[in-house]
């Protein structure tokens, strides 16, 4: 029983990483990803809605109409949503402010409908709390892994800590759009390299 | 990669006589006087820059191949040619590690991680020139004086600055010459002229998109133009519009095959660089403008098609 | 004036996916071939320029006047749900040669975001009810643009030897990159004209 739920995490955060294996989410993930901090704070955002929307669909999956449950799955989202819009708005306002709208776009992040649908919608209330734990923490690390380059190379900082000397020509087009795209289509690769070399080796 | 050896590719060199070798060391050498007057009106730093960069792309590109074990053939010229349009198309003030990161970046990304020799759809160095231009904003327009290398504007920021002061800009015939800021290989309009009449006369390019390029620039900074300062004239020898239009536009690979293609293709790189010059954020808008046709390329190619399947389009 | 600025800014200096980074799943995902994804574009653009008007309405008629302005994600996200199964249904019924050209997208603008995107933006921009419309509009031309150009790109690249492991999403990555290098030409364009 253990093993069946420590699968489904590690799926999550490893195997089935929303962002480097499945490609889902990239929209925040390009956005969000300027800074190892906003990357922390999105990936738990989308932790906390994942896992609770996953719950609360488990727990319905009996009562939802199959017809409407696409519907009825993204009012379950969106609840949760505003709930973390309005809880960051009120303690992280600084936070709250630089994600701007992409924390009301967390209800179209196609990872949050994707669970429900193939795994909170078939899956017992815990199984699916752990998924959403599993997936909410890989898209996070993803997050903050392709953070990491771009700001230590586009900011010179870590978690807003300077780990680049001051005067370090850093390239300002990593925290920027060019920087996003390139810097996920590189990360990608290698991570497809890693996983071809390791399957070989 | 060895189900892919029968694929030829759209690049016209295939279907002549001339091989990429000869093509890539005919450009090169047609660089040759624009690159001289760049030294001598920059001093050693110039040679210096180019000589950084097109090591740095020679050396990528072998290292690149060697790691994904296909044939290395730095000798083909194509990386050297990619190397020295990036010397050229820095400023001379700007630090010496940014070429070498430029070439990294031009034959790593743009051009081998597409495939290679003729397989990118941007230009490489431009390609880089802008991103060098996006990530160290300050050192990229480090524009100096010639000969006496005093840090200066560029005529086309001057232009931009404000109403144009015939004192601060410089003499059109100082322009021709290359006696002003700005790129290393772009300053000289006539040692240009002179590398693009030679590829023109060895039918290396084709006349009609560097001819619909620069017409295109002459006859809108004419209409747009104030004062007669901001002419025509001026943006043709003002900036990289020689260079761009006779040695990068030009690219076989990122420009559309097809005779009409190629004017639609020359007219929107000038239209775009007109538009950025005149009324955009910056005061140079040649890479950009190409970069944006090579983007435009491929569909500017499929919508010119002579015919409408199977025959790859005559190219003369 | 308002108008161009606003078409301008949409289309070209804060383009959607170079820009805002919003939309970026079907860009990536129905950009292979130039045919599909400029019908991908076309329903997108209709979907929202119609879904700006639609949620300018509920916000000012009613999530403004009942006092519940923190419904705006939901009420929304409904608002466009339920606008796209409209859309499906109607280009079923009046035009069957289209629906079947759409038809598989049209599910998909639901969890675009770029619609939804583009309903928060317009209110917390403060348009009035034309101009949401306008910019709804815009940004979905934007939209259209760089999935076509995406579109002719790949085409092209389709016969090129890519390494490996940069195939597919990761060269799709770096190819919208240096088109995003590209569109910074743009920036600051007209910025003495542009009104916003």
């Amino acid at each position: 029983m253990k093993n069946k739920y420590l699968k489904t995490l590690t799926d999550g955060v490893v195997t089935e990483n929303p962002l480097f294996r499945l490609v889902l989410g990239t929209c925040p993930a390009l956005a969000v990803s300027s800074a190892v901090a906003n990357g922390f704070w999105m990936g738990l955002m989308v932790i906390f809605v994942l896992t609770f929307s996953n719950m609360l669909i488990s727990a319905l999956r009996n009562f939802i109409p199959d017809k409407i449950r696409i519907p009825c799955y993204i009012v379950i989202i969106a609840t949760f949503v505003t709930i973390v819009d309005l809880l960051m708005a009120a303690y992280m306002h600084e936070m709250h402010k630089t994600l701007g709208i992409f924390i009301p776009l967390i209800v179209v992040n196609c990872i949050i409908l994707a669970r429900a649908e193939s795994f909170a919608s078939k899956n017992s209330i815990l199984h699916s709390a752990v998924d959403g734990i599993g997936m909410g923490l890989g898209f996070m690390a993803a997050l903050m892994i392709v953070a990491t380059f771009r700001e230590v190379l586009g900011n010179g900082t870590f978690f807003n800590i300077r780990v680049l000397p001051a005067g370090f020509p850093v390239a300002k087009v990593m925290v920027e759009a060019p920087g996003a795209f390139i810097t996920l289509g590189l990360v990608l690769g290698l991570i497809n390299l890693i996983t071809a070399r390791s399957k070989t080796a | 990669m060895e189900e892919n050896k029968l694929i030829v590719l759209s690049a016209p060199h295939f279907k002549s006589p001339l091989t990429t070798k000869k093509i890539m060391f005919t450009v090169i050498l047609a660089l040759i006087p624009a690159a001289a007057a760049s030294v001598v009106f920059f001093g050693i730093k110039a040679l210096l820059h180019i000589l950084i960069s097109v090591v740095a792309a020679v050396a990528t590109e072998f290292v690149v191949q060697k790691l994904l074990k296909k044939k290395i053939n730095i000798t083909d010229g194509s990386a050297i040619l990619t190397g020295l349009l990036m010397g050229m198309n820095l400023p001379a003030g700007a630090p010496l590690w940014i070429g070498a990161v430029g070439s990294i970046f031009a034959i790593a990304v743009v051009k081998e991680a597409f495939g290679g020799l003729g397989q990118n759809f941007m230009n490489p160095a431009l390609a880089a020139r802008a991103m060098l231009l996006a990530a160290w904003p300050s050192q990229m327009v480090s524009w100096v004086t010639p000969i006496d290398a005093i840090a200066t504007a560029t005529p086309l920021a001057i232009a931009k600055a404000g109403v144009p002061d015939t004192a601060t800009l410089p003499l059109l015939w100082d322009m021709f010459i290359g006696f002003v800021g700005g790129s290393l290989g772009e300053t000289s309009a006539l040692a240009l002229m002179i590398g693009g009449i030679y590829l023109i006369y060895k039918e290396i390019i084709d006349y009609r998109i560097p001819l619909s390029f620069l017409g295109t620039v002459f006859v809108l900074a004419t209409i747009f133009g104030v004062d007669g300062i901001n002419s025509g004239l001026f943006h043709l020898l003002g900036g990289g519009v020689m260079l761009g239009a006779i040695f990068m536009a030009t690219d076989y690979v990122t420009s559309p095959s097809t005779a009409k293609g190629r004017w639609i293709y020359g007219i929107g790189c000038g239209l775009i660089t007109i538009l950025i010059r005149f009324w955009g954020g910056y005061p140079e808008g040649v890479s950009f403008a190409i970069l944006l046709m090579n983007i435009c390329a491929p569909l500017i190619e499929n919508y010119t098609l002579p015919t409408k399947f199977g025959k790859v389009a005559k190219v003369k | 004036m308002k108008f161009i600025s606003i078409l301008l800014a949409g289309i070209l200096i804060n383009n959607f996916i170079f820009v805002r980074f919003l939309g970026i799943c079907p860009f990536l995902g129905v950009s292979q071939k130039v045919e599909t994804a400029v019908g991908m574009g076309v329903a997108v653009t209709f979907v929202m320029t119609v879904a700006s008007g639609i949620t300018w309405l509920i916000q000012h008629y009613v999530l403004d006047l009942f006092g519940i302005p923190y419904m705006q994600t939901v009420a929304f996200i409904l608002v466009i749900a339920a606008l796209v199964q409209f859309v499906e249904m109607v280009i079923q019924k009046t035009s069957p040669t289209l629906y079947q050209a759409l038809g598989v997208y049209l599910p998909l603008i639901t969890t675009n975001c770029a619609v939804l995107g583009v309903t928060v933006l317009n209110i917390q921009s403060d348009h009035n009810f034309f101009y949401a419309m306008v910019n709804g509009f815009a940004a979905a031309l934007g939209f259209l643009l760089a999935i076509t150009l995406m579109a002719g790109v790949r085409e092209k690249l389709e016969f090129s030897n890519i390494p490996k492991s940069l195939q597919g999403f990761p060269m799709a990555f770096i190819t919208a990159g240096l088109m995003a290098v590209a569109f910074y030409g743009f920036q600051g364009l007209f910025k003495d004209f542009l009104v916003l």
